[in-house]
């Protein structure tokens, strides 16, 4: 197509009519919404909650970003239960622990998330994790495993894939050790997140036998956004006060939903240290990503994830959040024109390689790294933002309205003491400022 | 700012732009489950950032949110069969030719989409709201040589992503 028919149809958009129907479609959004906002004197989140969850389009997003904070350990309102104090008291004490996790996913929540993993994890407060995961492919519903080793004192991941016979080492930063044995701690996290929130109690049951008492929340403080589509249950042993199964159920309109189920645990077992040391058979070769580092959570980082995110698409991404984020990247990989920075660099690096000794697979694997190397930083942004959130720190983010033309702007900020803001500007220069300093930022 | 003022605020706004949202949203989408999407999500983007949005700098503002709710409207649609909507077909035009048209319309829209905020900004001031060039570049705060050139890149921009998905 050449700019004249461009132009053409350009022009012919602009001439068009707005049908009377269009009219009336406009007025009912408008004033729907001005309604929702004067109706009750809620928090303005929940608000644009509500107008976010009328539309089935956004379903997915909002609640992937709950389903991602559900997981990470979301910060939640400091209300306290009873009981279920006394349960995560009790599973404090635990030393070792272990249980199964299944998750299903239906529809296409991120693009390469299997449908189905079923997850043994070992946790040593001494040792460190392991995990045991059987991934099912959708297509032919073949099951690959995977073992994947949190090692805290060697600040690295090992993970193992027995049928490609291959191995992967990623180093970890304190951050990321950080955050990992805090997550990883899941039943912990678990009691920790319904304590906060409204929650029922089920009352009494059995599983597998057992006498068991369930709690369950829908509570959209618990889940950060989604009132109606999220619900997470507990079951508690009645005499050991410790858990005996989780459910975890996310609705996404009738495009996407996500069941995950925690059972089968054990409490304070025998281990060996030497179960959570890896070993990598002789015949295994480096996965093509070994040696590389988990994306940085620090500042730095982040702000090297928003410069290269506008350099790929003259913007900076409209949220932060892990799953909107993942979701804005995996748009932006789609356009070829996005990407052509990068496959300039990976075609020179080719060309360059091409003239040693290397072999083809050689080749192809170094520039499959390197491709890899060059986009990493992209998510770091999300993790820093979740690591603010997380930390309560009360980020706020305007990559809607702030590009990296709005020098000046203000596009990130964080608050770091009582009356002290961080603040990341739209050419991405930084500095701190006080609260009064801010708000006339805010209003420029 | 008082939850009140917020609301005056709003309400002024919301007045003062509908005219201007419902022509260039539907334009930009030129489907109604896409514009009332793109308009919910303009209407958040006004109330999260209203206090950004009382200042002379305002128009610029909503502007912007609004092309960005486009773009996130587009978004969502990705992976949804890539129907684009049919029926505002002629059905009196020969019926290979007009929908062929309006596929290709669907198209460029989508493109647009896609452009970065400034393009974005001056093809639709241009050929969706026909401004001649000094107002382009007022409203872009630029020279009328820049307003031609953000116009110009955008074609090229429109005409290669075009290109790649024909």
């Amino acid at each position: 197509m050449n700019n004249e028919n461009i132009e053409e149809i350009l022009k012919d958009i602009g001439k068009e009519e707005i049908p009377a129907d269009v009219h009336k479609i406009a007025q009912e959004t408008s004033n729907n919404f001005s309604s929702s906002l004067k109706q009750v004197k809620q928090p303005k989140r929940i608000i644009l909650l509500e107008q976010i969850m009328r539309s089935k389009m956004t379903k997915i997003a909002a609640a992937a970003v709950i389903f991602i904070a559900v997981l990470a350990g979301w910060p939640l309102l400091d209300k306290r239960g009873v009981a279920l104090a006394d349960v995560l008291a009790k599973i404090e004490q635990a030393r070792v622990y272990m249980y199964r996790m299944k998750m299903t996913s239906t529809g296409n929540l991120i693009k390469g998330m299997p449908s189905e993993q079923e997850i043994t994890v070992t946790v040593s407060n001494e040792y460190g994790t392991k995990w045991d995961t059987d991934i099912t492919n959708p297509d032919n519903g073949e099951t690959i495993n995977q073992q994947t080793y949190v090692m805290p004192d060697s600040k690295i991941v090992i993970s193992l894939m027995p049928k490609s016979k291959q191995y992967m080492r990623m180093e970890l930063d304190d951050d990321w050790l950080a955050r990992m044995k805090k997550q990883n701690n899941d039943p912990r996290e678990m009691v920790k997140q319904i304590i906060k929130c409204e929650y029922t109690e089920l009352g009494k049951s059995v599983i597998d036998g057992i006498e068991v008492e369930g709690f369950q929340t829908t509570d959209p403080a618990c889940f950060g956004a989604t009132a109606e589509e999220g619900t997470f249950t507990l079951w508690v042993d009645v005499q050991t006060w410790l858990p005996v199964r989780s459910e975890t159920d996310f609705k996404m309109g009738e495009q996407a939903s996500v069941h995950g189920v925690t059972y089968d645990y054990q409490w304070d077992i025998p281990i060996e240290a030497s179960e959570f040391e890896p070993v990598i058979p002789e015949d295994f070769t480096a996965f093509v990503a070994d040696g590389m580092k988990m994306p940085g959570m620090s500042e730095q980082a982040a702000i090297d994830g928003l410069r290269l995110f506008a350099e790929m698409s003259g913007r900076y991404p409209e949220k932060l959040s892990l799953v909107e984020l993942a979701q804005e990247i995996a748009a932006l990989s789609q356009d070829m024109e996005n990407m052509k920075f990068l496959t300039d660099k990976l075609l020179k690096l080719k060309e360059e390689l091409s003239q040693t000794q290397m072999s083809e697979e050689e080749i192809r694997r170094a520039v499959m790294k390197k491709s890899m190397e060059i986009m990493q930083p992209i998510q770091s942004p999300g993790w820093f933002h979740m690591m603010l959130v997380q930390d309560k720190k009360e980020p706020v983010y305007y990559g809607e309205t702030v590009g990296p033309e709005d020098a000046d702007s203000v596009l990130l900020r964080w608050k770091v003491s009582d009356n002290e803001y961080r603040v990341v500007f739209g050419d991405l220069s930084v500095g701190d400022f006080t609260a009064e300093e801010l708000a006339k930022l805010e209003q420029q | 700012m008082k939850q009140d003022e917020r609301l005056e605020i709003f309400e002024k706004l919301r007045a003062e732009y509908s005219v201007f949202l419902l022509s260039v949203l539907w334009k930009l989408t030129g489907d109604r489950e896409l514009f009332t999407e793109a308009m919910q999500y303009t209407l958040m983007g006004m109330w999260q950032h209203i206090e950004k949005l009382n200042s002379k700098k305002a128009g610029a503002y909503i502007y912007r949110i609004a092309l960005s709710a486009n773009s996130r409207a587009w978004r969502n649609r990705i992976g949804r069969n890539g129907q684009f909507a049919r029926d505002r077909v002629d059905i009196d035009a020969d019926p290979g030719e007009k929908l062929g048209r309006v596929e290709l319309t669907a198209k460029v829209r989508k493109a647009i989409s896609q452009l970065p905020d400034k393009q974005g900004r001056a093809i639709v001031m241009r050929y969706l709201q026909q401004h001649d060039y000094e107002t382009i570049s007022e409203k872009l705060r630029c020279s009328k040589a820049s307003a031609r050139s953000h116009v110009s890149k955008a074609l090229a921009a429109l005409k290669e992503k075009l290109a790649t998905v024909a």
